[in-house]
């Protein structure tokens, strides 16, 4: 194979000019001639029927065009998550419902001529309800006599029948171990807080057109949930969307708001813009699950794996959403990483009256892993070995198979283990004595692997269009959102590198579900994989029509011809001529229209990485500071080194947020929100975040990935919560099995460790 | 409620907008005088995505009346390029460090980071880190952007180490 020349490079990303510029435009800065302006009307309770609903007032304002309640909009049942018939669909939920099962769930929308009149209108519209038991926890929620917060047959708030995963004999197991571990972990309930706020514009033409513009990862998703649900053709929707300030996966799903907009634009005939403020993008986004997992597993002395059992109980909130996806994986997610052939696994999802939980980073992996690679460091400490080596010796590898069922390529976790623990001098690390005093350092290790694509669960395809213009330079149609990723840039190098293009010469067309080839969707790490692959498959075809055309002009053989940086040269000699010149026919003309199209049914593939963590924790306050991350990822191939770092980078800082203070919290009486907002949800600043060695491996190729890439999006922010959690323990000697931990909580811990020491000098037994 | 006429100075631009007096220099930039490069994430001064820079300090703009900003000299991103559309070297840098993902932060970060250089022109990474403190980035976990400031600092910060005024 020749040497690459555009990917594995950095290069000029091709949407940056604007965004430094201030010219990108987001949702929220497009404005059309006779804009209306919408608001949601959100409850303030958190399990009730909506007894009667006045909307006279707010009508009668002034400047208000129009309101929506459950009673003027059509009654249609749908799936919030809107993978087309997938095995993570829940169809439960109404444009707007004449019951309300969360606190801040919307119940009237207002569109007026300006926002502060829409928003003056809400306060005019009066709601009776009529309140029912709320169910806050997965432990009410699943109480026998506990009331139904769905009607959909499944009982005991169940989104879904457990999800059950069984291999080998775990009895078997369990009695050939030397020493059993079982603990009980917990995840709370972190949310993506993308910076840009949740944003929506409709307008209809007078042929029944309607025109969606807005910031989601599944444009193609949102064009047919719409479709379906407003009685539209497809070809009657067009969904635009342009640049997107971050989803993190949660914009993946339908918000209520692209209906309601849709609606509110069709009654008034006039297009309208919804936008959420950052409390709604709280109160009305989507969280991660929170978790619940009890976990024991048996080992031999030597690290060994004999059995292993679980069951993880996930907090769905008031609707399904992603949580039938969130739990098969996180389920599933159980039986990987660490080598094991008896497993016995149970996993619910549970519907409450929380604020909904849906995709988010990670999505079910994160939380699986961080008690399973808890429990790993546990059972190290138990048997007197180096967690680390421990992790190396059990880690899946070459010929094992992954949850998905897909044969694990390479050695990747090994090769990660092995090169984080060189890069930190590990094995002295370990050998250090322990700090004494107020301010402890610690060393951890947390592994991970992700799998890029939802496969099996999802029946994934990539397309792209591949198109050159009579210059010779060429377009690339893609459906791949515009998340933030520098996923366009990396679609671009991938076909110039095909081609034999500079990068300069391709150009990204994305964003209009009219003009685009259909996409999936930008999530589960997959762009660069399915969406790369199809770019490349399309790349290579239009170059054969080229040089197919070329060796005519030069009167050889096309497989004489090569392709570098815009020129064709007959291999061997130094006779060449430019792509440019090969595709004119005359100045402005070209000789033929070079296209293609490509589908692309990829299978999945893993990537692995291994996070080595130095904390300090202050003992006098509780404090735990990051101070060093040493993430070693291994991904297959590199296209852009720097937007992997920039991915990997993002994903410790959300990683590091999740493990130490992000919480999204609710009044568990109430079910009020109590921190929707970012002084009180805090999030890492750029004081808090400590320096990043990245290193990434490129040593398990995926032959399907284009040019071996894999996936790398959510990786990251997987291995740092149990690295974090267990440089702690070395700090302190405290275990703490659930996330976020807290300054208070490691003080308390600390101040019951003082006191178990002094009772035991004592000679007392408690 | 009532119009009132503000005017102020706009990247060097004079401006005369009408606006009611209870609405924010942000809402004002971005409706009445159509710079939509300063944008909105919170609307209550937690996340600096409305970063300007009002009278030669940065400022959360969504925190600031538009009427308060009579007579002001304001800097937007929009104004950080040269007339000629050169860019700014904070921008070339921005880019040059791939600083910006989902690129949403980034007019906020771009102008306070200008605020401090105007102010400090070859700051320490501490004192990066403390004036974008207040600037909410979710994406890149700000490595690079530390990185592109330090950058867009160093003429300055070699020309001071070399005695020279920048
Ligand atoms: S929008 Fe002004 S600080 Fe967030
Ligand atoms: S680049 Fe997305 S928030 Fe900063």
């Amino acid at each position: 194979m020749k040497a690459a020349t555009v990917i594995g490079k950095n290069v000029r990303r091709a949407d940056v000019l604007e965004k430094v510029t201030g010219e990108a435009m987001y949702v929220a800065d497009i404005a059309l001639p006779g804009l209306l302006y919408a608001r949601s009307k959100r409850s303030n309770v958190a399990h009730a029927n909506i007894r009667r609903i006045d909307t006279s007032r707010a009508l009668a304002l002034p400047g208000v065009k129009a309101v929506l309640t459950h009673e003027n909009v059509p009654r249609v049942l749908h799936a919030g998550s809107p993978h087309p018939r997938s095995a993570s669909v829940t169809p439960d939920q109404y444009i707007l419902d004449n019951k309300v099962r969360y606190w801040g769930e919307t119940v009237a929308v207002v569109a007026a001529v300006s926002d502060e009149i829409a928003e003056e209108a809400l306060d005019l519209i009066e709601i009776e309800y009529e309140e029912l038991p709320a169910l806050f926890t997965v432990e009410d929620a699943m109480r026998p006599d506990a009331p139904q917060i769905h009607d959909r047959g499944l009982g005991g708030n169940l989104v879904l029948p457990p999800v059950r995963v069984s291999r080998g004999d775990v009895a078997r197991g369990f009695a050939e171990a030397d020493l059993i571990v079982e603990g009980e972990y917990e995840g709370g309930r972190p949310t993506p807080a993308y910076m840009e706020p949740n944003a929506c514009m409709c307008q209809w033409d007078g042929n029944g057109n309607l025109t969606v513009w807005i910031s989601t990862q599944t444009s193609f998703m949102v064009r047919g949930i719409m479709a379906e649900v407003l009685g539209l053709p497809y070809h009657k929707v067009r969904v635009l969307c342009d640049h997107m300030g971050g989803g993190f996966g949660a914009k993946q799903d339908l918000f209520q708001s692209e209906f309601l907009c849709a609606l509110l634009a069709r009654e008034t005939r006039r297009p309208v813009r919804l936008e959420y403020t950052r409390e709604e993008t709280f109160l009305g986004g989507r969280s991660r699950h929170p978790v619940k997992v009890w976990l024991k597993q048996g080992f031999k002395r030597d690290g060994t794996i004999t059995a292993r059992q679980a069951r993880m109980i996930f907090n769905s909130g008031a609707y399904g959403s992603h949580g039938p996806g969130v739990t098969n994986v996180g389920t599933n997610g159980l039986t990987s990483l660490y080598r094991c052939e008896n497993v016995e696994l149970e996993g619910l999802c549970i519907y409450t009256n929380s604020p909904i939980a849906g995709a988010f980073r990670g999505f079910g992996v994160l939380q699986a892993t961080y008690a399973l690679d808890i429990q790993m460091e546990e059972a190290a400490e138990k048997l007197g070995l180096d967690p680390a080596e421990m992790k190396l010796k059990t880690a899946v590898r070459d010929g094992d198979y992954a949850p998905s069922g897909h044969p694990v390529v390479g050695h990747g976790l090994l090769d990660c283990i092995q090169r984080g623990m060189k890069e930190v001098g590990w094995a002295e690390q370990r050998k250090r004595t322990r700090d004494t005093g107020v301010q402890r350092r610690g060393w951890g290790i947390g592994c991970e692997m992700h799998g890029a694509g939802a496969q099996p669960a999802i029946k994934e395809q990539g397309n792209a269009i591949v198109k050159m213009n009579e210059d010779g330079s060429v377009v690339l149609f893609t459906g791949a959102a515009n998340l933030g990723t520098g996923a366009h840039s990396t679609l671009a190098q991938i076909v110039a590198e095909e081609i034999g293009l500079k990068f300069e010469s391709v150009a990204v067309v994305h964003g209009d579900t009219d003009v685009v080839p259909w996409d999936i969707g930008a999530f589960a790490s997959h762009t660069t994989s399915i969406a790369g692959r199809a770019a490349q498959m399309a790349a290579a075809e239009v170059k054969r029509q080229l040089l197919k055309h070329a060796a005519e002009q030069m009167e050889v053989a096309a497989g004489d011809l090569e392709i570098s940086l815009g020129e064709i040269r007959v291999r061997g000699t130094d006779r060449t001529i430019s792509v440019r010149d090969a595709v004119a026919a005359r100045l402005g003309i070209p000789s033929l229209q070079f296209v293609a199209n490509a589908t692309n049914v990829p299978h999945k593939s893993y990537s692995f990485a291994a996070h080595f963590v130095e904390v300090n924790v202050d003992t006098e306050t509780g404090q735990i500071t990051v101070l060093q991350v040493v993430p070693v990822h291994e991904i297959g191939k590199v296209i852009n080194p720097i937007a992997a770092a920039g991915q990997i980078e993002g994903g410790i800082q959300q990683g590091i947020g999740h493990t130490l203070y992000e919480d999204y919290q609710i009044d568990l009486k109430t079910g009020r929100s109590l921190n929707a907002n970012f002084v009180d949800y805090k999030m890492p600043l750029s004081m808090d975040m400590p320096p990043i060695r990245t290193i990434i491996l490129e040593t398990a190729p995926d032959p399907e990935g284009p040019y071996g890439a894999k996936g790398i999006g959510e990786d990251p922010i997987v291995a740092i919560g149990p690295a974090i959690a267990s440089a702690v323990y070395d700090a302190i000697g405290v275990r703490f099995r659930h996330y976020p931990i807290k300054p208070e909580q490691v003080l308390a811990a600390l101040r019951a460790k003082e006191v178990a020491r002094s009772t035991t000098e004592e000679g007392v037994h408690a | 409620m009532k119009r009132q006429i503000v005017s102020f100075t706009v990247n060097g631009e004079a401006r005369e907008i009408a606006v009611a007096p209870n609405r924010s220099l942000l809402d004002a930039l971005r409706t009445e005088a159509g710079l939509t490069g300063t944008k909105k994430g919170c609307d209550v001064g937690e996340c600096g995505s409305c970063t300007i820079i009002l009278d030669g300090k940065p400022v959360n703009s969504c925190l600031v009346l538009a009427v308060e900003a009579e007579g002001a000299d304001i800097t937007t991103v929009e104004g950080l390029q040269a007339g000629d559309g050169s860019l700014h070297r904070l921008q070339e840098c921005f880019i040059e460090c791939g600083a910006a993902q989902c690129g949403f932060c980034t007019p906020g970060l771009l102008v306070a980071a200008k605020a401090l250089l105007d102010e400090n022109p070859s700051p320490t990474i501490d004192e990066i880190r403390f004036a974008i403190a207040g600037n909410i980035c979710r994406c890149t976990g700000y490595t690079k952007i530390l990185d592109a400031i330090l950058l867009a600092a160093q003429p300055a910060a070699t020309a001071r180490a070399q005695g020279v005024t920048p």
